[in-house]
């Protein structure tokens, strides 16, 4: 590339990069303090950030006139944009801002790590020489971020549910004023931080609350400031739908990931399944995956136990898609 | 009496037998038993992709500790994909599968039209409206029905109740994807069974056939471009492209001037065939004391091919070939392309590695007792893979069966709505309205509260004190 193209492609990463970092410490002051204004500005700046990647791809891909996701480098960087992107999505439609500080730190850092792997720009090698790898790869590394996304609603359940077991196996509270008003008592949620509305609050019921729950509740009630904090952050049950839902953009896409990526395996070498440690590794994410899909439907399974299958769930997409890649040699082995 | 005894017998052993098989069957569908063989599945594929898979015993002994290569012997841990074990988990997934799929996702209908306990059902909200509840009733069928409910009524004890449904068809959608997975398993067991597959090499100028149709492949030229490219870490070294020119003459026995390339295999009577390799075969000349020895290499060999030195326990193996060897050091260099070529060869004394060495193309090097040995000149091949399998369309539709079914479960929720409308006073009504899904409560809640808040406000209130909705706790 020439000196003026290649300042074009660093400066829009360096505003990708810088957006992401903004973006993460903006969307965790949001998470501590809750202040609207934080979210408004949160928000964009994932939006900025995971635009601005795609517009540095395709002008990567029109300068050199070589696809840019043919190595690690374009890669992760396609996986930074689709997180933000796919978080983006969440958060103005369920209003999930709250996951963005982990869900932007990780993008920050994958795509600080891509930059490691950035080599300038080389030609394909004859196995990628396919219009395959404009629909395969793009699929995977949309399914990897969804599941980078869900990973990070997991965290935030995870989180929840030791603070709310914490707060169970704590002798009960007095109860304030609000729940002398008869709130607490009779199941209506009384919170201080009450930002995510209940069914209660428009005349509907909810599903049977947990004993942590109550006790939070309560907590809240009795002025406990980290109580009222923690009130304030959403339902487990909206948290477990929430990473439900991310996983359900996630296991199709990965689904359809496997089958493109068959596809092409079959013009290119052959076989459509070769048991090659990549696409076993996709396999065996797959499994975790489609595991969490029929656990799901379990009441007894559903929460805490399915949050730390989506954990499992994304240590083996870590797994498939770093470290198939570097520590294990294949058919994938497309390091730079 | 014995033959009563016989049939006491025989009834018995039916009783248990039918026992035995239903308790397999409920075994077989409980989620939690399949769940548990996926999570086997996924722990011997798992160990497939850490372990290098199909390496001899030697690999293994050098490359982990004694116990774990031991270990890795004895549980045949380096062939997991084809192990019986790894067949016999895939089989048993087919079969718990198979007895979910008729036991529990094809007998699950939509519910019956039953009234229920609206306050019991968690999802749930009361609306006041007004006008009388038959006047309320028609105006919530059409509500309902605008967003695309599908409607019925039935009456049950004096009180007239409204059952919305919606995606009902969808229940169906884990059948559908069970279904792929049965014709994924099919196409692969068709091409178990009538497929094969195999690779093959020829050497630029020479003629190979596939066995197992005839087909011959005569490769004309073999060619390839590898292009330095500087890279932030230095010069390294890309292949662009690699292309056979062949003759290929099929079952009509008609030759058809070819050009295989990767990602463009060519189809010869069902069988298709790869561009998968490509190498230096080397004219080896092996003299003693000068002469041509009659007994060595008659042919160009490939990487890998040795041959004895006639009168002795010794063999010569041609290991790799190197591009450039560089002239300074006397080592390899990193262009592969052969500018200054040479061949890596080892020397074995029966199964023993006794030595191996770098000798440059048109260079002689000494064996020992007169024996010499020359690389006198390289010749290209190009390696291909042949492969005929008629379950393809069966996996390929496998597969879109597999990802509809997926798609139709996970993006369409079916939903029933218990609406019940009755009287309040002179001119006002309650809407009682209960939502159930098949994924439980919470993942309907949004669409819920969107649906009750649209109602409140597309239903006119009673002109009566205590319009406000009624505050429910749920359960």
């Amino acid at each position: 590339m020439d000196p003026t193209r290649e300042l074009l492609d660093q400066t829009l990463l360096k505003i990708a990069i810088a957006s992401y970092v903004t973006g993460a410490l903006t969307l965790v002051a949001y998470f501590l303090a809750r202040r609207p204004a934080l979210r408004a500005i949160g928000l964009p700046l994932a939006v900025l950030g995971g635009g601005v990647q795609l517009v540095e791809l395709a002008v990567r891909w029109w300068m050199t006139g070589v696809w840019p996701l043919t190595n690690l480098y374009g890669s992760l960087s396609l996986f930074s944009a689709c997180g933000a992107l796919i978080f983006a999505f969440f958060a103005y439609r369920y209003d999930l801002a709250l996951a963005g500080g982990p869900v932007l730190s990780v993008c920050a850092i994958a795509l600080s790590y891509a930059t490691i792997w950035n080599e300038g720009t080389m030609p394909a090698v004859p196995a990628l020489q396919s219009y395959w790898i404009k629909i395969h790869v793009p699929i995977v590394i949309a399914a990897y971020a969804s599941f980078m996304v869900a990973f990070c609603v997991s965290l935030l359940y995870l989180f929840k549910d030791a603070v709310e077991r914490r707060y169970g196996t704590r002798p009960p509270v007095v109860r304030g004023a609000a729940a002398a008003a008869g709130g607490s008592a009779a199941g209506i949620t009384v919170s201080a931080y009450a930002v995510q509305p209940t069914l209660t609050t428009i005349g509907t019921g909810t599903p049977a609350r947990r004993p942590g729950e109550t006790a939070l509740s309560d907590a809240a009630a009795a002025g406990d400031p980290i109580a009222q904090w923690l009130a304030g952050l959403p339902s487990l049950g909206r948290l477990d739908v929430m990473q439900y839902r991310i996983i359900a953009v996630g296991l199709p896409l990965l689904s359809l990931g496997i089958i493109t990526g068959a596809m092409w395996a079959k013009e290119a070498w052959g076989a459509y399944w070769q048991w090659d440690p990549k696409e076993t590794a996709a396999l065996v994410s797959w499994i975790v995956y489609a595991a969490y899909m029929h656990l799901h439907t379990r009441p007894d399974w559903k929460g805490r136990r399915t949050a730390w299958i989506g954990v499992l769930g994304f240590a083996t997409i870590v797994f498939c898609y770093l470290g198939v890649n570097i520590w294990i040699s294949g058919l994938h082995s497309y390091k730079m | 009496m014995a033959a009563r005894s016989g049939i006491t017998v025989i009834a018995g052993v039916r009783t248990g037998l039918r026992d035995a098989w239903d308790e397999a069957v409920r075994l077989f569908a409980n989620v939690t038993f399949g769940v548990s063989l996926l999570a086997v599945w996924a722990l011997l594929t798992l160990i497939g992709v850490v372990i290098d898979q199909g390496k001899d015993a030697s690999f293994y002994a050098n490359a982990y500790a004694p116990p774990i290569a031991r270990l890795i012997a004895r549980l045949d841990l380096w062939n997991v994909y084809h192990s019986p074990g790894y067949i016999a988990i895939i089989g048993m997934i087919l079969l718990s599968m198979t007895a979910a799929t008729f036991t529990k996702v094809i007998p699950r209908r939509i519910p019956r039209l039953s009234p229920v306990k609206i306050e019991a059902i968690p999802l749930h909200a009361f609306v006041r409206a007004a006008g009388e509840p038959d006047a309320v009733r028609e105006r919530i069928a059409a509500f309902f029905a605008a967003r695309g409910w599908n409607i019925r009524k039935r009456a049950f004890g004096g009180d007239e109740w409204t059952f919305a449904d919606k995606n009902n068809w969808a229940r169906r959608g884990v059948l559908v994807a069970h279904v792929g997975f049965v014709l994924i398993a099919a196409g692969t067991t068709v091409y178990w069974a009538t497929g094969y597959s195999g690779t093959f090499a020829v050497v630029s100028g020479q003629t190979a056939a596939i066995p197992q149709n005839g087909a011959s492949v005569e490769l004309r030229r073999f060619g390839y471009r590898i292009d330095p490219i500087r890279t932030k870490a230095g010069i390294v070294y890309q292949p662009i492209d690699y292309v056979s020119e062949a003759v290929v003459t099929g079952r009509d026995g008609v030759p058809r001037a070819e050009t295989i390339r990767v990602n463009h295999p060519i189809n010869v009577d069902g069988t298709l065939v790869y561009q998968a390799t490509y190498g230096f075969a080397i004219d080896f000349r092996l003299t003693h004391d000068g002469r041509l020895v009659a007994g060595g290499p008659t042919r160009p060999l490939m990487e890998g091919d040795a041959f004895p030195i006639p009168g002795t326990t010794r063999a010569i193996q041609y290991q790799r070939f190197v591009g450039t060897i560089d002239r300074a050091t006397g080592t390899i260099g990193p262009d592969p392309r052969p500018n200054d070529p040479g061949v890596v060869i080892a020397a074995f004394d029966g199964d023993r590695p006794i030595g191996n060495a770098l000798v440059p193309l048109g260079r002689r090097i000494a064996l020992g007792a007169g024996y010499a040995l020359e690389p006198a000149r390289y010749t290209l091949y190009s390696g291909f893979e042949y492969r005929h399998d008629p379950g393809i369309p069966l996996v390929g539709l496998g597969a879109f069966v597999l990802l509809a079914g997926l798609c139709i479960s996970l993006y369409f929720l079916p939903a029933r709505l218990f609406v019940v409308v009755r009287p309040l006073a002179a001119g006002a009504s309650e809407i009682g309205v209960a939502a159930t899904t098949v994924r439980g409560y919470d993942v309907f809640e949004d669409r819920f509260r969107e649906l009750v808040e649209a109602l409140r406000r597309e239903t006119p209130e009673p002109a009566t004190e205590g319009a406000a909705p009624r505050l429910v706790a749920g359960v």
